[in-house]
């Protein structure tokens, strides 16, 4: 360090052998002092600036939070299938997911693939050894080997200490009000994919795009309220599981919507399957028979024709059509069910149901003006609701005046069940058609998709006459004192072997309650029903799917929130009166 | 003077590394309370989840009503039970009860100092 003394050093004149030295290591005229000092400098800012990126990371990652932790905690749920809870309109849980341990190997890394199947094959005894093994051998990064074990059962696996297994927990689906809700929220599969129902509708609506990307972690998704009741869902079940027993039914069906918004209350099809074990849902008996089966839905259609009529202008309710002897259309004779013999009037035609006055109704409205009608009421075409199943009406290949005879009293058009609903809905709600929904839904929305397809008039004359009916008609089975029930009732016969039979009927009844302002309309409907003892031998509607109505009305109107009314005027003064008073 | 820039400097590379040292051990343990309250949470959540899925298992109306038809007495409650708040009767006027069991004979009993039935005004203070 002789020849380099420190910078504060003054350069003082070196002896001659190091000054050569010196300009020979640092060049001629160098003062090293300031030299020194300006690297110290250079140093100084080196060492600031790198302190300034440690600084200004610091901070960008206390602002910023850190993506590592927040999947740390994930990781153990990889399969990220979870679902929105499904909720009826009270908040009751309808569908749900509960976290269940799945077991998988990484059969890369296993040992002993027999010693590993024999003890999983007797600790789990429902599981496939020969599937097992063939998976442990298959030399894949990861195989399942059984899904949604009991904790037991993981915790006696985990005892096994086979090497190379591991618990994953997964989102499993349960359904805690089982068959109760079955058709209406469908189910998924073994993945927690929606195939069908409302679970179906919710993968379609942005659900399995989530469960692509693999975003469906955590369960605070928004929970899905539908528009069913759970408590009206179960009475109604209840009653027409009574009713399949004592009619010794083919199958019962019967549904509950809100007139005013089209929101559906409750939809029940027995037989109907549980949920949590979706294999009874490939049983073809147990299909849902309101939106998959299409019905010839016989006299409840009338209503459909005598609204046509009187809302065309051609008829009013003192009309008067001919039924004293049945009606004669090229070799076919149309008889009514329950002959008078005599010139009817429109109400008279209602309440007795009579073929033949629905048929020369429709006739003087004309075939197109019938066509164009059921038409603009949403019959000729699938309805679609949330619901991915559905099924297309069957028309007549081509449609004639013997057509339009047929399907004024509801033969020779096949319709799903919730199609005619929505249409009976229209006409008692004062004209406005609403599609049906299983959503919760407003007033106000209902509003702007509602579509007027007859006048208000017609409405209040159409009440008017579902009340009579159960004044005096067919309905007076399901007359409960104080809610003021209306309805149609409807009997067909069933096409066996391309032939009408005789003894296989397809029942069907439509209440409104109130109907002098209705709220609620229910469908019972009744498949091959049986003639017993209480029915005098009769499989009409009236003895069965009536009186199960009255039942039904009994038990759900309380719940609905209809308040009974005693002592109300009969249908001509209530309706018919108050609706000239108000227009 | 650079002397001096030393010492602060390597005085505060010092400290500096301390509080680093510091600050890293406890974010390490903050990261790991907040995974396992993450954790927690996910539990607790789970379980109540499970919990919600028994509750309207035990709630289903099949279930209760098969349990009132076994062990209760009751009936359906028929349409003429139910009526509206604003046909409720009049609240009939209130008559205020005296005090004793038997109120004639707790007058009685009081002595003769009352010539009639009024109160005495010691009695009305009390």
């Amino acid at each position: 360090m002789q020849s380099a003394p420190s910078p504060e050093a003054t350069p003082a004149p070196l002896p001659r052998r190091p000054r050569l030295l010196h300009r020979l290591l640092y060049g001629r005229n160098v003062d090293r002092g300031a030299k020194a000092k300006a690297r110290v400098g250079l140093a100084i800012v080196a060492f600031a600036a790198v302190y300034a990126v440690i600084a200004v990371r610091l901070v960008a990652l206390a602002v910023i939070p850190d993506p590592h932790g927040a999947r740390r905690g994930a990781a153990q749920d990889a399969v990220a299938t979870a679902r929105p809870d499904i909720q009826d309109r009270n908040g009751e849980i309808l569908a749900t997911d509960v976290k269940a341990p799945s077991l998988f190997a990484e059969a890369r890394k296993i040992v002993d693939v027999d010693e590993a199947v024999e003890l999983l094959s007797a600790t789990l005894p429902d599981i496939d050894a020969a599937e097992a093994r063939e998976r442990l051998v298959s030399k894949r990064g990861f195989v399942w080997l059984k899904r949604e074990i009991t904790p037991k059962q993981q915790l006696e696996v985990h005892r096994l200490g086979i090497p190379s297994l591991g618990f994953l927990d997964e989102n499993k689906r349960v359904y805690p009000n089982g068959r109760e809700v079955s058709h209406v929220i469908g189910h998924v599969n073994i993945d927690n994919q929606g195939i069908a129902g409302m679970e179906r509708w919710l993968d379609t609506h942005g659900l399995a795009a989530l469960h692509m990307a693999g975003l469906a972690t955590d369960r605070l998704q928004r929970p899905v309220e539908l528009a069913l009741d759970v408590r009206v869902q179960h009475a109604l079940r209840d009653e027409l599981i009574v009713a399949l027993d004592k009619f010794k039914a083919k199958a019962t069906a019967g549904l509950v919507t809100d007139v005013r918004t089209g929101e559906i209350v409750a939809m029940v099809s027995v037989p109907d399957y549980d949920p949590n074990n979706p294999r009874e849902a490939l049983d073809p008996t147990r299909i849902n028979r309101l939106t998959t089966g299409v019905y010839e839905m016989g006299s409840t259609f009338k209503a459909l024709t005598l609204a046509m009529a009187l809302d065309s202008g051609k008829v009013s309710l003192a009309s008067t059509f001919d039924a004293r002897v049945p009606l004669r259309f090229g070799k076919f004779d149309i008889h009514d069910f329950h002959p008078q013999n005599r010139v009817l009037t429109v109400p008279e035609i209602f309440t007795y149901s009579s073929n033949i006055g629905a048929a020369r109704m429709a006739l003087a409205v004309g075939v197109e003006q019938h066509k164009a009608f059921l038409r603009k009421l949403g019959q000729l075409d699938r309805l679609r609701t949330e619901l991915p199943e559905s099924a297309e009406p069957l028309l007549p290949k081509r449609w004639g005046e013997l057509n339009t005879i047929t399907i004024a009293f509801g033969h020779g058009l096949s319709v799903a069940p919730l199609q005619s609903v929505m249409a009976v809905g229209a006409l008692v709600n004062g004209g406005r058609m609403i599609p049906p929904t299983f959503l919760k839904r407003s007033e106000e929305e209902a509003r702007a998709l509602a579509v007027q397809v007859i006048k208000p008039e017609t409405s209040d004359k159409m009440r008017y006459l579902m009340r009579l009916n159960a004044e005096k008609g067919t309905a007076t089975k399901a007359d409960v004192k104080g809610y003021y029930v209306g309805g149609k009732t409807g009997t067909s016969d069933k096409i066996v072997g391309g032939r009408y039979s005789k003894t296989k009927v397809l029942t069907t009844f439509m209440a409104i309650m109130p109907a002098d302002k209705p709220r609620y309309l229910l469908l019972i409907m009744v498949d091959e029903p049986q003639a017993t003892a209480d029915t005098h031998g009769f499989t009409t509607s009236g003895w069965n799917a009536v009186p199960v109505a009255g039942k039904v009305i009994a038990r759900i109107a309380p719940i609905l929130g209809l308040e009974p009314r005693f002592d109300l005027p009969p249908a001509d003064k209530l309706i018919l009166a108050a609706g000239k008073d108000a227009r | 003077m650079l002397r001096l820039v030393h010492v602060l400097v390597v005085a505060a590379l010092v400290f500096a590394a301390a509080d680093v040292y510091k600050i890293k051990f406890d974010s390490t343990l903050q990261a790991e309370r907040v995974a396992k309250l993450r954790a927690e949470i996910r539990r607790e959540r789970d379980l109540i989840a499970s919990l919600r899925a028994t509750w309207s298992e035990l709630d289903n109306p099949e279930r209760l009503q098969g349990l009132a038809q076994r062990h209760l007495a009751l009936k359906p409650v028929e349409t003429t039970q139910y009526d509206a708040f604003d046909k409720l009767p009049d609240r009939p006027p209130q008559v205020v009860p005296p005090r004793g069991d038997d109120p004639i004979a707790a007058i009685i009993g009081r002595g003769g100092d009352i010539a009639t039935g009024s109160i005495p005004a010691t009695a009305r203070g009390r």
